[in-house]
């Protein structure tokens, strides 16, 4: 007797997430035994984490506050030069302005701003507000011609065509543009409190390293790693799995 | 000159289109000229290359055109597309009221009504769905459920069926003849389709490619509902074929 079994259609996509999710869990596991393994060595004992984590809540404070701008900035301009009919006159302006060198203007957030917050935060903006306008920007001009005439034909034009429209069109771009953005804001905020001595995580391994004290830079970066392990899996992975399955063709 | 009906939704009297390619002025569509009287339904075939894409967008005025005219009769054109051209983050019964939408319908009245339309096409069961969890044929009949939601006086097909399997176009040919009867909506439908074609339309517009052209216009004047397997029928899809023939 010959028994078929009926295999579910989505086998292949949920062994293939599985892989991905378990491998995700193999790496986090890897770092978090590490640190275990350095901790119950002694290797941390001279390390005052109330000062780590004051020095890492200062600069994810800056960093949440910096991508929160950067995302309205971003997505508003992006969004507004799509929508007009100048946005291939707008690309190279914006990539200029993108590759200057930021860390080159530095001096300059410092003359406005001072050794402050304020001048870590908008510094960071300068930053992470380029790769998620550009995603924004390339998802909008490369929008499939049937998909932009539909908007049309059925009454999508002016400020509600960039609400109902050209907003939900670009929500994958903009999530990628954010884990980008994000990315670079780390090394932004981190590298603007190294040059200007704020408080933060960046001063800290620089007064860290000036003491000699190497073993407190080791621990930061295990915990900024747990923060990124832990906003990727409790924000990203969720909101990129809804995007492309929604999305998908 | 084409024929101009008074009552004619559309009229196009020696439209030509150019367009860049590579430096090179290339002509898309050079003297177009016809007219779709109001109610009826109109189909355009030709070879790849005749431009009959970017007529619709003429007719739709997406496109500029470099001389003729082009006389719009009609105040609220629809659209279904090859794709389907679904907004994919809205669900089937948000798709379909979409334009009710942008029209400022309040989301009563629109929701209602749309939930009205997907009834109509037999995809009420999926109306909470994404087109992502949607076949072909229901993707394109959301798509037809989201044009006749606006309540067109002009519907544009472009090649509505070339996406689906033989079983689920038939079924979709049927409904949407039974709409066309119900609403007299004027329709003009861009379709490879010989026997589509001749089943469906009043006047099979032939075109040619390199430059898009008119080569040659085709009353079908057989009685409606159309015997699919009569000689007549038969007669007609063989002269259409030839006509293509000799263009292609």
């Amino acid at each position: 007797m010959i028994r078929s079994v009926a295999r579910p259609q989505s086998q292949a996509w949920h062994r293939t997430h599985t892989q991905r999710f378990r491998r995700t869990w193999l790496i986090m596991g890897g770092i978090l035994a590490a640190a275990l393994l350095l901790a119950a060595s002694g290797y941390f004992s001279g390390v005052s984490w109330v000062a780590l984590g004051d020095a890492i809540l200062r600069t994810t404070y800056r960093l949440m506050l910096a991508y929160a701008i950067a995302l309205v900035v971003g997505v508003a301009i992006a969004l507004v030069v799509g929508w007009s009919p100048f946005a291939d006159a707008f690309f190279p302006f914006f990539d200029i302005l993108q590759n200057l060198p930021s860390f080159a203007l530095i001096p300059l957030f410092i003359y406005f701003f001072g050794f402050t917050d304020m001048m870590i935060i908008l510094f960071a903006v300068s930053s992470i507000v380029w790769p998620i306008l550009f995603s924004v920007l390339t998802a909008i001009k490369s929008a499939h011609t049937d998909l932009n005439d539909a908007a049309s034909i059925f009454g999508a034009h002016g400020v509600r065509r960039i609400l109902y429209y050209l907003a939900p069109l670009s929500y994958p771009a903009m999530l990628t543009g954010s884990i980008v953005g994000i990315a670079i804001g780390w090394e932004s905020v981190i590298g603007a409190e190294i040059i200007s001595d704020v408080a933060g995580f960046g001063a800290f391994i620089k007064g860290a390293d000036v003491t000699g004290i190497s073993q407190a830079a080791v621990a930061g970066m295990l915990a900024i790693l747990i923060i990124v392990f832990i906003v990727n899996r409790v924000v990203w992975a969720p909101l990129l799995a809804g995007s492309s399955k929604r999305y998908a063709e | 000159m084409p024929n101009n009906p008074p009552d004619a939704k559309l009229v196009l009297s020696r439209v030509s289109a150019r367009f860049t390619d590579d430096k090179r002025d290339v002509y898309a569509l050079k003297d177009i000229s016809f007219s779709v009287p109001a109610g009826a339904f109109v189909s355009i075939t030709g070879p790849s290359g005749a431009g009959k894409s970017t007529l619709m967008r003429i007719i739709l005025g997406f496109m500029e055109h470099e001389s003729g005219t082009v006389v719009r009769n009609f105040e609220r054109p629809a659209m279904v597309f090859q794709n389907y051209a679904l907004f994919p983050w809205l669900s089937a019964i948000d798709n379909v009221a979409f334009g009710l939408k942008m029209a400022g319908v309040p989301k009563e009245g629109r929701e209602r009504a749309a939930r009205e339309k997907l009834k109509e096409v037999g995809l009420e069961h999926v109306a909470d769905h994404y087109p992502s969890a949607l076949s072909g044929g229901q993707r394109q009949r959301v798509g037809l459920a989201r044009a006749l939601a606006i309540s067109p006086d002009l519907l544009i097909m472009d090649e509505p069926f070339s996406n689906l399997d033989t079983i689920t176009a038939e079924a979709l040919k049927a409904d949407l003849l039974k709409i066309w009867r119900a609403y007299g909506i004027t329709i003009l439908m861009v379709n490879h389709l010989i026997p589509d074609a001749i089943e469906l339309s009043d006047q099979v517009i032939v075109m040619g490619a390199h430059p898009g052209r008119i080569e040659k216009m085709l009353t079908v004047d057989l009685p409606r509902p159309r015997d699919t397997r009569s000689t007549p029928f038969f007669t007609r899809v063989d002269q259409l074929t030839e006509i293509i023939r000799s263009v292609s």
